[in-house]
């Protein structure tokens, strides 16, 4: 945006530079099954909002939805102000503003944990070489990676590899960072780890959306939460609301559950 | 015996040079061009894959000399054209190891495709530089095996050449044992020549192979 469009619009900008993220009636639709939708959420700095719900209810492909890695059937994503889903934007440009971490980690398996850190920074962001070293070795001693920075993905455990993936989303220094389901492909004894990391990230003021089964740490640090369920939010609310009251009977219903499960283990 | 022969052994290291040099060729401008038409067959659309399975279909499926002919006779008739014999060679051979590149190089890339690229995108990288960066470096990785069975495979097919008249090492045997009638001597001598050059040339592809292997990953072949 330019800057004498930003100061035409005046107040507003101001009240919009609090949102980070936003998305407007978001539907997404694969045929005629319907992954999403007519989801709309804002989400302001340094907020942290963690969404579950049962597996298939669409939390994946919302968030991919949002990091434009799969593109909204329907409505509108804005990233500070700016609105992604329209014709004509640099969605490369866009993307490097958005961390993204997977599931499934999905490092570069070609480069070792620095080089993976390392790459957007060379490449998207183009900075010269000193500053790639210095800034991608801040984001593993960030995610207490650094001693592993020479090794590659596969001689690294899951949750270390996790650390990194972490990293390499970090290190551009994003607007918003979105998790999804960061620690369920690792052994609960793994999850401790990304889980300390993550804390970590929230102390120190990181937007983040996470979905996340990870009820304690959801406790502690999510601002809000977030029941998705076929496609859409049913529940939003503070975590106390659901871990006490929650409105909903499907939401009462799938927490029970959850709680039940994180006694068991 | 063996003073016959290395009499004669100028003449056949220059059949060899000739042979490495028109192999070389042809897996490097085939690797080029196989690693475009890979690219192309996964992104162009219908219409460009389907031309890029055409070509394919086309040098995959007829035999080398058939291929030979076409590019010395058919085609130079048609365009009414003149292309040397040595042109012809080196363009054959090149277009028909793409062809088969194509394959190896596409078959790679899907196996590392579909999460790298997605990866990829998600920290910024435009799709160009995700296959230059990431993709690729991986793909080709894989891909080597199946780099020295090509460079085995077309090494041996070159003494296709000698029915366009082009003298490689099979040619200077053919020469030599049709003036000297002594058959046995001259080709299990050239079989030599061949063997110990593709073995030298397998334990090459293993070395580097080895060399550039992603450290933790182990393919089976």
């Amino acid at each position: 945006m330019g800057e004498q469009k930003k100061e035409a619009i005046g107040a507003v900008a101001i009240k919009m530079a609090d949102i980070v993220m936003e998305c407007k009636n978001l539907w997404k639709t694969y045929g005629k099954i319907t992954a999403v939708k007519d989801v709309s959420l804002k989400i302001q700095e340094c907020d942290i909002k963690l969404i579950f719900g049962p597996s298939g209810s669409g939390k994946s492909t919302f968030l991919r939805c949002l990091a434009m890695l799969t593109s909204p059937t329907k409505g509108d994503v804005f990233l500070k102000g700016e609105c992604l889903t329209k014709e004509g934007i640099d969605l490369n440009k866009a993307r490097a503003r958005i961390g993204f971490v997977f599931q499934h980690i999905w490092l570069f398996h070609h480069l070792t944990a620095l080089g993976n850190v390392e790459l957007a920074l060379r490449r998207v962001l183009k900075l010269p070489k000193k500053e790639v070293k210095e800034r991608a070795m801040q984001a593993l001693r960030d995610v207490k990676m650094e001693e592993w920075a020479h090794h590659y993905p596969a001689q690294l455990s899951g949750g270390q590899q996790q650390r990194v993936g972490i990293a390499r989303a970090l290190t551009r220094c994003p607007d918003i960072i979105l998790l999804d389901e960061p620690t369920s492909a690792l052994d609960p004894e793994l999850t401790g780890e990304v889980i300390d990391t993550l804390r970590d990230l929230a102390k120190k003021g990181t937007t983040m959306l996470i979905v996340s089964h990870e009820m304690p740490f959801a406790r502690e640090v999510a601002d809000e939460m977030i029941f998705f369920d076929e496609g859409t939010i049913v529940e939003i609310g503070p975590p106390e609301l659901f871990f006490t009251n929650p409105q909903s009977e499907r939401a009462k219903k799938f927490m029970a559950r959850l709680i039940k499960k994180t006694r068991r283990e | 015996m063996f003073e016959f022969l290395i009499e004669h052994l100028p003449e056949f290291l220059n059949g060899l040079v000739f042979t490495v040099e028109i192999t070389v060729f042809g897996v490097l401008v085939g690797l080029a061009l196989g690693v475009l038409l890979a690219i192309g067959d996964l992104y162009g659309g219908r219409v460009v894959s389907t031309i890029i399975r055409f070509y394919v279909e086309f040098f995959r499926g007829s035999p080398i000399i058939v291929q030979l002919f076409m590019f010395y006779f058919t085609i130079p008739g048609i365009l009414n054209i003149q292309l040397g014999r040595y042109v012809v060679g080196f363009l054959v051979f090149s277009l028909n190891s793409a062809a088969y590149q194509k394959g190896y190089i596409k078959g790679a890339m899907e196996a590392v495709f579909e999460n790298q690229m997605t990866a990829a995108l998600s920290i910024g990288l435009s799709k160009v530089q995700a296959i230059v960066y990431v993709i690729l470096p991986q793909a080709l990785r894989l891909v080597i095996p199946a780099w020295g069975n090509e460079f085995c495979s077309l090494t041996k097919s070159t003494s296709a050449l000698l029915v366009i008249g082009v003298e490689d090492l099979t040619a200077v045997g053919k020469n030599l044992a049709g003036l000297t009638y002594r058959n046995l001597e001259v080709y299990s001598f050239v079989a030599l020549i061949y063997l110990a050059w593709i073995s030298v040339m397998l334990k090459l592809f293993d070395t580097v192979y080895e060399k550039v292997k992603i450290p933790g990953i182990e393919i089976s072949a």
